[in-house]
């Protein structure tokens, strides 16, 4: 029911694994009220400038939920910081935190 | 003809060279071409966590610390068959391009370049490997590889590092990584030697380290059309490796 599940303030850490081309993305989410209220990302991927990386993760926060809202976030800190990273995509991040999500 | 420095820094820590790297990059330094000699040693990626890669209490012994670029674990054993490089080159002209694969490859065509004149059929894999080609079946090709890469950019200039692998202890490295216990280790085991190889297994015999670092610099000498000098880190470079130090050796910056 989806009022219990409002309800519900105990938030547990989940983890999302997704593959790009250019390389691997774990995700560690925490959701509180239907928003993203922690969020950890690592792996082997390449991203320059390396620093945009927190920049992306304090946007999630506080981002709700769901797959349109994270990749919008994602894209926005992509072109705010000119953000590059061979072999992966925004929607490589997003998909690794929807699996977390889904997890 | 352009003369750019050459440094050899032969066996260190990584934590020191990990500093004077980084140094290289955001220094006044130059465009250089640099070798050394890890020991016993792991370096994380930038974003990688040392808890989710490594079997920590297995690598009591190894010296960690975390490198500025991403990509993955860089795992040297004790056997010390192993080439490291380093570029710190300005970006955007004709020999490196801004685009990241495309000046990938012309770092790694160094690499590929020495390769060949080994007799070995190298190639370029995008993003950042250097793979040995080799028929497979009747069907196709088979590649492995040799040499894993990771660059990263700092006003107008990129930093590359790599590897040139000529010997390699996957047993050792299985014991270290964070893998889940097979149950059958030979067989985890080659399937990794299908995907990997090193310079030893693929001519047959233990080449001196010095020569292939020679071939190298000379390859490196005709790829970018200039002229490599021995050189040292300038004082500048010293004081800024000196200020990253109590980084390198950080339990914050390795674990966080």
């Amino acid at each position: 029911m989806p009022f219990l599940k409002a309800l519900n303030v105990e938030s547990k850490t989940k983890q999302g694994i997704h593959k790009s081309k250019g390389g691997l993305i774990r995700s560690f989410v925490t959701v509180e009220k239907g928003n993203i209220k922690d969020i950890e990302i690592s792996g082997d991927f390449f991203l320059f400038p390396e620093e945009a990386l927190f920049k992306i993760l304090e946007q999630l926060k506080g981002t709700q939920a769901n797959r349109e809202e994270i990749q919008k976030s994602i894209e926005r800190i992509y072109e705010k910081e000119r953000i590059q990273s061979p072999g992966t995509l925004p929607s490589d991040f997003t998909e690794s935190i929807m699996k977390a999500l889904e997890a | 003809m352009e003369t750019w420095r050459f440094i050899d820094f032969g066996p260190v820590d990584i934590r020191n060279m990990m500093a004077m790297d980084e140094a290289i990059l955001k220094g006044d330094g130059g465009n250089t071409f640099f070798f050394w000699t890890p020991k016993k040693s792991i370096i994380l990626g930038f974003f990688q966590k040392a808890e989710l890669e490594l079997n920590l209490t297995n690598c009591k012994d190894y010296t960690i610390t975390r490198r500025i670029s991403g990509g993955g674990i860089a795992f040297s054993d004790d056997r010390g068959r192993q080439i490291n490089y380093g570029v710190v080159e300005t970006i955007g002209n004709e020999l490196l391009p801004l685009d990241i694969i495309e000046s990938y490859k012309q770092i790694c065509g160094v690499i590929i370049d020495a390769l060949i004149h080994y007799g070995l059929n190298a190639g370029f894999r995008p993003i950042n490997d250097v793979v040995i080609n080799t028929p497979y079946l009747n069907t196709g090709i088979r590649s492995k590889k040799i040499s894993g890469n990771a660059q990263t950019r700092w006003e107008g200039k990129l930093l590359q590092n790599g590897t040139l692998l000529l010997d390699f202890d996957i047993k050792e490295m299985l014991r270290i990584l964070n893998t889940p216990k097979e149950k059958f280790l030979d067989k985890k085991i080659a399937s990794i030697e299908e995907g990997l190889t090193w310079l030893d297994r693929e001519l047959g015999e233990k080449l001196d380290m010095e020569d292939i670092k020679d071939v190298m610099k000379r390859k490196f000498e005709e790829r970018f059309h200039i002229k490599l000098k021995t050189g040292k880190l300038n004082a500048k470079e010293i004081n800024i490796t000196n200020s990253l130090l109590p980084k390198y050796y950080s339990h914050e910056w390795v674990f966080r």
